[in-house]
């Protein structure tokens, strides 16, 4: 057989049957063998957009996603992508392309260093050098992007290597060797002393508890040890929603019970989480009284930005069990709880104009258990973060580490393929859906049923609330009045649409958005002049927020 | 301050590369790169001088991760007092 089709046979070995790309000169051998194969490819309008999807993808099953470009621009389309599964820890195996070997670095058509390029945004990287690597290569791909800390995977496969006769071998060599994750759990008798004598302790969760598949020891920890508990925003849906301690998301727009709370907690319990600057505010200032505990797999977070008491490193489902120590702390509870009720939201927002925060929440209420949401970036993912709840956080894929704009419909799109059988939603601001917009066409060519919400406020928002509270209202490029017809352009692919302006108009919306089988775009016009509170301006300490009062 | 790393890797094409480049992300100065083929040739010895007023676990603890790093050691005096 040829190396091109050996690509798929080791891609099937690790179960792959969804893969997403676009298809050029380098990698054409490749894409000759799919034609025959059981493997799907979903043809994306741009190598961003397929990427996106394989991280939807990866991120709403919790399998591996793969994507696969041609060598140059098709490569270098990846890169961005790529970032952002880098900094979400996403795993993806990436294939691209390249020149035959001959010609390398001659500059030929379409040849750029990937290699090199893919330094900086890859966990590892990988260029084929000949066909009898190739197997052994991609399965080495697989066991780093999900061993460890996840991440993104390249193989470069040179146009030779493609097409190479290898001999036929079905055996499935090594598929799935993952390296062994070592734990240690030498300082859990710390780590349990720590919470026992705390009288303030407080759970902090970030992406890493549910890519463990420790969700389940999450519940127990917090049912044995009683203690009010806060996500990141990757960490959201971690919590059960019946918990009642749960206070929120912390950090810059996080809420003010669970920003306060952390200000005043005298244990931090930083599980899978890494201090994202987003999070902590200002670093000197934040949880000043508190001891940390700090459990990870990457031993390169212990100690990066703050200083941990006690660090355990390993297998989260290991370890918190081992920790658990029966934390005592009514009178803390209660006071938590009191901010929370102190500071809960309202939606009590007066006219007729439609209030995101409380269209969001209807949302929330309305769609089915299990939904996945994936959002875009700016004021709309903030609030999807504050007014949404989410049962787990597959249900909920923002772009985090990277903030990339265009990240939610290519998302939605492998997640809809990762989980056909749920409701997925794109909630989408009108800068960032113009961003991977031309994957409307592959939504239409696969007639997915994704739901398509665009908050639109005519403003590139997130930023221009920053241009009015530290620019002096000197709103530079982040005008959008001149949006396109959001309605029409979705008509333009087949799908069908419907734009509100008014309160009264959301539930009716929503209803016929949920109802219709098929792919739908609800445009939601809301007022330019809402911004996104809770605020912590930079440099200030998560307890100096400014609120939509104080502002 | 100098810190004088001994680094055994694997001889892949880019792993001098992967060296430098989390070397200058992480915020150091290279003062100086010595490296030899071991006799079979599959592996490299490296010793890497960096330069920097951040904790060297910082930059030890990101280069560690590198997959084509088999074993890292931290030669300079700071080794005694860090790990105290
Ligand atoms: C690719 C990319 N470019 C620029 C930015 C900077 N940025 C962050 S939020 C934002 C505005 C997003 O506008 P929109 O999608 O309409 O969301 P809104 O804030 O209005 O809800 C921009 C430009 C980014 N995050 N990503
Ligand atoms: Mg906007």
């Amino acid at each position: 057989m040829k190396g091109a089709e050996l690509v798929l046979q080791v891609l099937q070995q690790h179960g792959v049957d969804t893969i997403f790309g676009y298809p050029g000169g380098a990698i054409m051998p490749i894409y000759d063998a799919l034609y025959q194969s059981d493997v799907k490819h979903y043809l994306c309008r741009h190598e961003q957009g397929g990427a996106f999807s394989a991280i939807g993808y990866a991120r709403a099953s919790g399998k591996v996603g793969v994507c696969m470009a041609t060598s140059g621009p098709g490569a270098t389309n990846l890169i961005t992508s790529l970032a952002d599964a880098m900094l979400d820890s996403v795993p993806v195996v990436a294939i691209t392309g390249q020149v035959s070997q001959a010609v390398m670095g001659s500059d030929a058509f379409q040849e750029i260093d990937v290699l090199g390029l893919s330094l900086a945004v890859t966990k590892h990287s990988f260029m084929v050098r000949s066909v009898e690597e190739l197997a052994a290569t991609l399965h080495q791909a697989f066991a780093i992007a999900r061993s460890g800390r996840p991440g993104p995977v390249l193989v470069d496969i040179p146009k030779d290597v493609q097409l190479a006769e290898i001999a036929f071998h079905s055996e499935p060599e090594a598929a799935a060797k993952a390296a062994p994750i070592y734990t240690s759990l030498a300082n859990a008798g710390k780590a349990r002393a720590l919470i026992a004598a705390a009288k303030k302790p407080m759970a902090y969760i970030g992406g890493g508890v549910h890519m463990a598949g420790a969700m389940v020891q999450l519940q127990q920890f917090l049912a044995a040890n009683p203690m009010p508990s806060v996500t990141t925003l990757k960490g959201m849906g971690s919590v059960a929603k019946d918990n009642a301690h749960y206070l929120g998301m912390l950090g810059m727009h996080g809420t003010q019970a669970a920003n306060l709370a952390v200000q005043q907690c005298d244990l931090l319990i930083c599980l899978g989480a890494r201090f994202d600057d987003r999070v902590t505010g200002n670093l000197q200032k934040f949880a000043p009284h508190a001891k940390v505990i700090h459990v990870d797999i990457d031993p390169a977070e212990i100690n990066k930005v703050r200083f941990a008491h006690v660090a355990l490193l390993g297998d989260m489902q290991q370890i918190l069990p081992a920790i658990s120590a029966g934390a005592d702390c009514t009178e803390w509870l209660s006071h938590c709880a009191q901010l929370k009720q102190q500071h809960g939201w309202r939606y009590d927002h007066p006219g007729e104009r439609i209030y995101a925060p409380l269209m969001l929440k209807q949302l929330s209420e309305r769609m089915p258990d299990n939904s996945v949401v994936c959002c875009d970036v700016g004021q709309h993912q903030m609030w999807v973060a504050q007014h949404m709840r989410f049962s787990s956080p597959r249900n909920h894929l923002s772009s985090g580490g990277l903030g990339t704009m265009g990240f939610g419909l290519p998302a939605a799109i492998g997640a809809k393929l990762a989980r056909p059988q749920d409701t997925v939603i794109t909630v989408s601001g009108d800068g960032s859906f113009m961003m991977n917009v031309q994957e409307l066409a592959t939504i239409k060519r696969f007639r997915l049923p994704v739901k398509i919400v665009i908050v639109d406020n005519q403003r590139l928002g997130m930023v221009k609330q920053w241009q009015q509270l530290f620019f002096n209202e000197r709103y530079s490029e982040t005008d959008l009045s001149d949006n396109p017809d959001f309605v029409a352009l979705a008509a333009a692919f087949a799908i069908p649409g419907h734009c509100i302006t008014r309160k009264d108009e959301v539930e009716s919306a929503l209803e016929a958005m949920f109802t219709w089988p098929g792919p739908y775009l609800l445009h939601v016009c809301i007022d330019d002049k809402d911004n996104v509170w809770p605020l912590v301006p930079p440099g200030a300490a998560n307890e100096e927020m400014i609120t939509e009062t104080k502002a | 301050m100098n810190h004088v790393l001994n680094i055994t890797a694997t001889n892949t094409p880019a792993v001098v590369e992967r060296l430098l480049q989390v070397t200058r992300y992480r915020g150091y100065e290279l003062a100086g790169l010595q490296l030899t083929p071991r006799s079979d040739a599959k592996s490299l010895n490296i010793t890497l001088t960096v330069s920097g007023d951040k904790p060297i676990h910082l930059l030890t603890s990101q280069l560690h991760k590198l997959y084509d790093v088999q074993q890292l050691e931290l030669v300079s005096a700071e080794l005694a007092v860090l790990s105290a």
